[in-house]
């Protein structure tokens, strides 16, 4: 049974349309990577899943129960997280606050206690590799330490599906690789499902099980990774630059 | 001019605190409530009523605080609930015109119903000399209260979670409500706990000078001016604000005259304004 499942969804802003019948569904404990060209209608995707952006048409469920018109931090204590391309943490805070905010509410039902919290948080900063950390400024972390402190606070809250809106964006061969096994050990570790958007190819052919291309807010093709870019619609439509560089 | 600048610090400490949940509850929600100052004169003379009645005062202001709670509450659950369907300046401009609209609507109930009340807690005793000037128990009394306040919502906000989820919604709405966080319910929250405040600046101001029902006005002016100078949304600069606003009040006050003390205090707002638009220490964007 799919975790998450896209039935037809429509988003519309003004007369263009930005997602144009989409039909997408996320097996439990798999990456699920979503690429296209830029406008092609994937951040807007993954904003209509985490409930940043409300369908104009069509439903989306999570693990069997409609979420469509739910709003964002009802989405999150439901069981989804984001991280961003451009990190959103709380700049007056620790990082360990700012996991421990994940924690606390991002999760319903859980009722834990502060104490919890910032154990649970130093736990996530842990796995991140960013223990040591901890009580530093966000400020004071650089980019790709900002996007692990984000995938921390994610996973602080135990959701069951991390969407990834591209996050390997900037990042040098190093910290790519850094990332990639990250997100590996996340799925393999709490067996969370994982929708990632994604422009740096290399990294989502190491990484993603599967691909669903979109191109002007519709599907194009989707499938393995390996099949996906060879598909001529695809070469033609987008990729075939971007692969010849990646 | 000590005897000033120490009546400056007690003015500037209830100004800096007033200030306080007007800024919060415009940092949350985008919300400026100009009813502010009526609020905090009806929970003084709930505080009256109370003490006429033969309450003793600890119940008596006890009664005030909880009545300036559930006034933030009832804006919440009443008029504002139009303002939170808009954005931006139309957000802004409602809360404007309809907290504008709750101050003309308590000041005048309160004229029409208790037109002499006036709320004055004398605190007896000698006066106490700081720094060669004497200054009277309720002065003192008013300013430890209000710094011990202070010091309260300091702890709750650096170190509770709720405290942190208060500030993580004004630094980033889109990305507080990505971490699970409920704003609306944040700014219910402050709205409540800015009405307390209110309440509170009438009641230790009592222990200085007679609150009446027509005090509300000037309250909300000022509130509004340590608002804009200590920058929107921010604490500290609320206290920083108030506490040289409340100096150079009293100061000028003293040596030129009251009506033109308020016109200093309007032109530092304005200055600000056009030198330091998110204040003394806010961030620009």
């Amino acid at each position: 049974m799919a975790l998450l499942e896209l039935d037809q969804v429509h988003k519309h802003f003004g007369g263009l349309a930005a997602v144009n019948g989409v039909n997408v569904r996320a097996d439990d404990g798999e990456i699920l990577a979503i690429v296209g060209p830029n406008g092609a209608g994937k951040s807007t995707l993954l904003k209509l899943i985490v409930g940043l952006e409300t369908p104009t048409r069509g439903a989306i469920r999570f693990a069997g129960q409609e979420i469509t018109q739910a709003p964002p931090h009802r989405v999150r204590q439901m069981g989804i997280a984001m991280v961003q391309q451009t990190p959103r943490h709380f700049a007056s805070m620790t990082a360990l606050e700012n996991v421990a905010l994940g924690a606390l509410f991002g999760r319903a039902g859980a009722h834990r206690q502060e104490e919890q919290a910032l154990e649970l948080a130093g736990e996530a900063l842990s796995f991140v590799g960013l223990a040591d950390r901890r009580h530093d400024l966000v400020g004071h972390l650089n980019l790709h330490e900002q996007r692990f402190l984000e995938l921390a606070r994610a996973i602080a809250g135990g959701p069951r599906l991390l969407a990834l809106d591209e996050v390997m964006a900037g990042l040098n061969d190093t910290e790519l690789e850094a990332s990639i096994a990250i997100i590996r050990a996340i799925r393999d570790q709490f067996n969370m499902t994982i929708i990632w958007v994604e422009h740096v190819m290399k990294a989502v052919m190491s990484l993603a099980e599967r691909v669903v291309v979109l191109d002007f807010g519709t599907i194009l093709t989707e499938g393995l990774p390996a099949e996906v870019m060879r598909h001529p619609a695809v070469v033609k439509a987008y990729l075939g630059q971007e692969m010849n560089h990646a | 001019m000590i005897a000033n600048i120490l009546d400056g610090i007690v003015l500037g400490l209830q100004f800096g605190l007033l200030a306080v949940g007007l800024t919060l509850v415009y940092g949350l929600g985008g919300v400026l409530n100009l009813a502010h100052g009526q609020m905090a004169v009806a929970a003084a003379m709930v505080v009256a009523l109370a003490q006429a009645a033969g309450l003793p005062i600890w119940l008596a202001a006890g009664l005030g605080l909880l009545a300036g709670g559930l006034m933030g509450l009832i804006l919440d659950l009443t008029i504002l609930r139009p303002v939170y369907r808009l954005r931006g300046e139309a957000r802004v401009l409602l809360s404007l015109l309809l907290t504008l609209g709750v101050s003309f609507t308590v000041e005048g109930f309160l004229n029409w119903r208790y037109a002499l009340g006036a709320l004055s807690l004398r605190i007896g005793g000698g006066a106490v000399e700081i720094l060669g000037v004497p200054m009277r128990r309720g002065s003192l009394a008013a300013s430890a209260i209000t710094l011990a306040t202070f010091a309260a919502l300091f702890l709750f906000f650096r170190y509770t979670s709720l405290g942190r989820a208060v500030r993580s919604v004004i630094e980033d709405q889109e990305g507080a409500r990505l971490v699970g966080i409920y704003p609306h319910r944040m700014l219910r929250l402050i709205l409540v706990l800015s009405g307390v405040l209110a309440a509170l600046v009438a009641i230790t101001r009592a222990m200085v000078t007679p609150i009446d029902v027509h005090s509300g006005l000037s309250i909300t002016t000022f509130a509004l001016i340590v608002t804009v100078v200590g920058g929107l949304g921010n604490v500290a600069g609320a206290l920083l604000a108030g506490l040289i606003l409340g100096i150079v009040n009293a100061v000028a006050a003293d040596l030129i005259g009251t009506y033109i003390s308020l016109i200093i205090l309007l032109g530092a707002a304005a200055l600000t304004i056009l030198t330091r638009p998110a204040g003394l220490l806010g961030v620009r964007e």
